[in-house]
């Protein structure tokens, strides 16, 4: 993905850092994401803002269920149970 | 970057627990069970219909094959997957009634999107092409009170609302819910490079959500 093999650019890293959190770079690839990261503050805090997301989405609770939903899912169990 | 399909999680040995109090009638149980997949359900069945109203309808429909299923369910895939896979099944039925199926390639990510603007970058006649003009701000210095508010799992979530369907699902089950990836794959029937890139839209949207949030 990177236009020159030498080295990745911030624009890059922006469109590699899920590749590299999900640990599905090649290791060449991961290594030169990684050399960016040690000289580029910038992509530094973007990774860690994008850390902070997934970090953040994952405090969402579940999506609730309905009251009338949930009685009649709990009616359907009991005649399933029941059959 | 690999595109095999991912060797799929079978149901664990909690799962097995789960289900056996599940067939005994375990209401308990079975409330667990809603509580845990409803929010997922719905966001798949979304993938494929056109308004929330379906998609509830799928759900509804789908719990009943769920029960209609669970005494033949043999566990070599996890319960989750063996869910989204119902929903995904009437959803698609009910989106050919509807005529409006979302055709099935159009799970796959389309087109270009870039994660943050490309002016936020240096243009290539620039001495550093691809690099940043200002950096993002580290949201290190962000008080924890302000980062953990209400406001701002609101406005994760309003992002997650505005999402292409296919990414919605995606970060739901992923982020969300905690779904590895191979669950993601086997429920939504796309590739693991496509579950990572749908990912990647999903949580560079939110990111940028985020940012407006914190950054005003």
């Amino acid at each position: 993905m990177a236009e020159s093999h030498d080295h990745v650019s911030c624009s890059e890293v922006v469109e590699l850092v899920t590749d590299y959190l999900e640990r599905s770079l090649p290791a060449e690839e991961a290594e030169l994401f990684e050399q960016h990261l040690n000289f580029c503050e910038g992509c530094v805090w973007y990774v860690d803002q994008i850390r902070t997301t997934v970090k953040t989405v994952g405090r969402i609770e579940s999506e609730e269920v309905p009251p009338e939903v949930r009685s009649q899912l709990l009616t359907a169990f009991r005649d399933w149970k029941r059959s | 970057m690999t595109d095999a399909p991912l060797k799929e999680r079978t149901a664990s040995a909690e799962e097995v627990e789960f289900l056996a109090r599940l067939r005994a009638g375990d209401e308990r149980a079975f409330e667990a069970l809603v509580d845990r997949h409803y929010g997922t359900m719905l966001a798949v069945a979304r993938t494929y219909v056109s308004s929330r109203a379906v998609a509830e309808e799928v759900v509804q429909e789908a719990w009943l094959g769920v029960l209609k299923g669970l005494d033949g369910f043999e566990a070599r895939s996890s319960l989750a997957t063996w869910i989204m896979r119902i929903v995904a099944n009437i959803a698609k039925t009910r989106g050919v009634r509807e005529a409006r199926t979302v055709p099935y390639a159009s799970l796959a990510p389309e087109g270009e999107e870039a994660a943050v603007e490309w002016e936020r970058f240096r243009g290539p006649g620039d001495a550093f092409p691809g690099h940043w003009r200002a950096y993002p701000a580290n949201w290190n210095s962000i008080p924890e009170e302000v980062l953990h508010e209400r406001d701002s799992l609101r406005v994760a979530m309003a992002a997650i609302a505005e999402l292409p369907p296919a990414q919605r699902a995606v970060i739901t089950m992923r982020d969300v819910q905690g779904c590895g990836p191979d669950e993601v794959c086997a429920a939504l029937e796309v590739s693991d490079g496509n579950q990572r890139v749908l990912l990647h839209r999903a949580r560079s949207r939110v990111r940028a959500a985020l940012e407006r949030h914190f950054d005003g």
